[in-house]
């Protein structure tokens, strides 16, 4: 982190806007906040730039039709890159560099943030969202499903903690 | 009130698409400014050692709620039009589990790599890369996990339902049990760090009150009735107001037509007027004043053509600015008969339906007694089947247009001249003994080859040729009577309503009731004048594929497929292709009929109404309709439109035939969506 950076907002403050963005988005849109979906989206493209017409005989991706990034989710996706970025470099904090802790080898590191990906990249489109697109808006709209969603998440985040604890080590 | 895109059924439009993209710009900001965009601050929740995850979200959860339920409290927004997701157990618990784990493992959510990245994160893009790959890994694996996918019964619960506690009560538990948490967090996070923390700041002891009235507030809201009143139409109200002065005095008071006026006119009976309502739908459906139709602004020319200089056609809103505005339109497009209700619904509500009791001025006896008929007449089953009461030409008052018409009431119709009675049964049928006066016509004379799409409902212009040879004008009440069939009464339906005609019944029983209950019958052929009919296309409600495949990419609409269950697995098929559309759930169009000794009928409302509330999650609900070849469709067009009350039906005519043969369209076998 660079030394010029400045403090994180007031956590609960910084919530506040989040709520505030949430309401916002659904007096415009309609819809909540999501991420994941956008992520899946750029996939199906991915997937069918390679390979076109195995993608559009799947099941799952093919629904989405020739065109899976003409979604209102693959925008907004692209909205909160541009964001953080903005605030990235407002606040002094763009650096380049991997996170994790100095006793952990970089290639842990990695290894780890890439099965931690693939496991949620599949997760989210089992339970079709993810921590934004359906624990904190479903939750938000004190949906049933959404709230067991959230604490199925923390309850196995704190059981498997301990085993991929080393990577923060200092 | 707000229409969202959502709402709208418009969310893949460009404009939609670019507010997105600024909701996503000041999501990526908050997050980065939580300082979301590390890793190590993300899992530090996992091992208590940084606890703002929760912070932010419990926070951002506990905003929204109240934002959004006070939005829907005070009527900024409808509950239709934001979308809920469906609880489905079995997936979200798996999925959240699962979830947890790779949340865990990569130090990563979607949202927050996102931000990472932005960041300069090699991990974030790493963590992205893998959500990729799961993403893809998920398609291809598909087949497998579908069983676990689609587990349950997609349906809309609330957490608050689900527990049995009211809602107003449940939100205040929320907001408690987040102050303690918060609470809670700070201790932990004091022990383990020892650093600056908010434990013993003034500020969380002042936020941990802020939250406390707020939910209060909420809870004091979501209790008290009586606030209802105080909301309903105010937000319009208040500009029309201001502009009522301006305007009373522009317009020539001669083009108004007083509450008082207005009333006596309605009760008074079947007459030429059309009353329109130019407000908002929800508004329309929420309250009316009875018989009136619904309108929105942008269609009034078109709908109101076949009433251009015919009898009066009477405009109103909460207030006079946008009647007055459409009124100017109208005019100068050539509607001489155009009138405003002085005061709009206010006025009406006040002048006409405010009980005596509650007037400041002297009301006189005879008024007093006037005031209580209207009332009686007006608040009456005005809510009974919402927002779709009309009255026009020759319906008898207090039938609602289009609708289900009872055999004794058209027997004592029979005879006057603005009622045409068409007999959908076979000709031999129909020669042999039919109702007297009525007309014979073969429901397959209303298609054809649209094209190269066969039986496909025939153009406007063409269908208003076929009602100016059968001596229909916009004004004629048109009674359907079928056999056994009743989606031949609705398909007629169907031409009727392309051409904008509302004012048509369908016989409950059909012909086989009519006889059944030894009402007359002759065998003579009718003397009919032919009359022109305008041409003019209203349809708003047949799609072609492309609307049903934008539907079905986005979720935007809910696709009942109406065919026999055999079609729709696709163990039987007469198509290019077996199956149905995938996402579309099956409702065979016979479920809504009953056959009894003497006739096939509606199934009772309140019997449709408990089935349909299962598959149907709002009435605003955009849904689709089709069977093979639109026949079958428009007979549960009909029960959800006219007799269930559903706003937002469309009906894709050309149905199975053409998704089947056109290759390039997703096809699904099998029982599930």
């Amino acid at each position: 982190m660079n030394s010029s950076a400045k403090p994180y907002m007031n956590p609960y403050l910084a919530g506040v806007c989040l709520g505030l963005v949430l309401t916002g988005s659904f007096l415009i849109l309609g819809t909540g906040l999501g991420a994941s979906s956008g992520i899946a989206r750029i996939a199906a493209a991915i997937q069918a730039w390679l390979l076109p017409e195995h993608t559009a005989n799947t099941p799952y991706f093919g629904a989405w039709g020739k065109y899976p990034l003409d979604y209102y989710l693959v925008y907004m996706f692209i909205g909160t890159i541009i964001g953080g970025l903005i605030s990235a470099v407002g606040q002094k904090r763009l650096s380049f560099q991997l996170e994790k802790g100095k006793q952990c080898s970089s290639w842990k590191r990695i290894s780890f943030a890439l099965i931690g990906g693939l496991i949620v990249g599949y997760a989210s489109r089992l339970a079709q969202g993810c921590t934004s697109g359906q624990a904190l808006t479903g939750g938000a709209l004190l949906l049933t499903g959404s709230l067991v969603f959230l604490i199925c998440l923390f309850a196995s985040g704190y059981a498997v903690a301990y085993v991929v604890r080393r990577q923060w080590d200092d | 009130m707000i229409d969202t895109f959502f709402g709208l059924g418009q969310l893949d439009s460009s404009r939609a698409l670019f507010m997105s993209l600024v909701i996503g710009i000041l999501f990526g900001i908050v997050l980065e400014r939580a300082g979301f965009g590390s890793s190590r601050r993300l899992s530090g929740v996992f091992y208590f050692r940084d606890m703002a995850v929760i912070k932010v979200m419990f926070t951002g959860m506990i905003t929204a709620i109240i934002g959004i339920t006070l939005s829907v409290r005070f009527g900024l927004i409808s509950e239709p039009s934001i979308y809920l997701m469906p609880t489905l157990y079995k997936a979200q618990i798996i999925g959240g589990l699962l979830f947890g784990i790779g949340f865990v493992t990569g130090g990563w959510c979607p949202g927050t790599a996102a931000v990472g990245a932005a960041s300069g994160k090699w991990d974030a893009v790493v963590f992205l890369g893998g959500a990729i790959g799961g993403s893809i890994f998920f398609n291809e694996t598909y087949a497998w996990i579908k069983g676990v996918y689609e587990a349950g019964n997609p349906h809309i619960a609330f957490i608050y339902q689900s527990i049995g506690m009211p809602k107003g009560w449940f939100i205040l538990f929320f907001v408690l049990t987040g102050i303690l948490v918060f609470w809670c967090v700070e201790l932990i996070e004091k022990k383990r760090n020892q650093t600056h923390n908010y434990l013993h700041s003034d500020f969380l002891k002042q936020f941990s009150f802020v939250l406390l009235v707020a939910g209060f507030s909420v809870f004091m809201f979501l209790g008290d009735p009586s606030s209802d009143a105080k909301t309903t139409g105010s937000p319009s109200q208040s500009v029309d107001t201001s502009e009522q002065v301006l305007l009373t005095q522009i317009e020539n008071a001669l083009d108004h037509m007083d509450p008082e006026d207005l009333a006596r006119r309605l009760m008074a009976g079947p007459q030429d007027l059309v009353l329109v309502d130019v407000r908002s739908e929800p508004e329309f459906l929420k309250f009316h004043i009875k018989t009136a139709r619904h309108i929105p602004l942008k269609d009034l020319v078109q709908q109101l053509e076949p009433y251009r200089n015919k009898g009066l056609i009477v405009l109103y809103s909460n207030g006079m600015t946008h009647p007055a505005q459409a009124r100017d339109v109208l005019a100068r497009l050539g509607f001489g008969n155009v009138y405003l209700l002085t005061d709009g619904l206010d006025g009406f509500i006040k002048r006409c339906l405010r009980p005596v009791s509650l007037r400041s001025e002297p009301v006189p006896e005879s008024a007093a007694r006037e005031i209580n008929q209207w009332r009686q007449f007006f608040l009456t089953s005005a809510s009974a089947p919402a927002g779709k009461a009309f009255l026009a030409g020759a319906a008898p008052s207090g039938l609602p247009l289009p609708g289900i018409i009872d055999s004794q009431r058209l027997s004592s119709l029979l005879g006057i001249p603005d009622l045409r009675v068409i007999d959908l049964r076979s000709q031999p049928e129909y020669n042999t003994r039919h109702i007297p006066g009525s007309l014979a016509l073969n429901v397959e004379s209303l298609r054809g080859n649209i094209k190269g799409i066969p039986s496909c409902l025939l153009p406007a212009p063409l269908l208003a040729g076929h009602l100016s040879l059968m001596g229909i004008q916009p004004r004629t009440l048109v009674v359907m009577v079928c056999g056994d069939k009743v989606q031949d009464a609705t398909l007629a339906g169907m031409a009727l309503e392309r051409l904008g005609h509302a004012n048509y019944a369908v016989l409950a029983g059909g012909f086989l009731r009519w006889k059944a209950m030894g009402l007359p019958t002759d065998t003579l052929l009718p003397q009919i004048k032919i009359t022109p009919y305008p041409e003019a296309d209203n349809d708003q409600f047949t799609i072609d594929y492309k609307t049903v495949l934008s539907h079905m990419q986005n979720k935007t609409a809910l696709i009942i497929d109406v065919r026999p269950q055999a079609y729709y697995t696709g163990e039987k098929s007469d198509e290019a292709r077996a199956g149905h559309i995938p996402g579309a759930v099956n409702r065979p169009f016979d479920l809504d009929t009953v056959k009894s000794a003497d006739a096939v009928e509606f199934k009772p409302v309140s019997e449709l109404t408990g089935a349909y509330e299962k598959i149907i999650p709002s009435k605003a609900t955009h849904v689709i309709v089709h069977c093979r070849t639109g026949h079958q469709a428009s007979q549960t067009f009909f029960v959800l439109k006219h007799l269930l009350g559903y706003s937002r039906i469309l009906w894709y005519d050309a149905g199975w035939t053409e998704w089947a043969s056109r290759m390039e369209l997703p096809v699904k076998t099998g029982i599930t969506p």
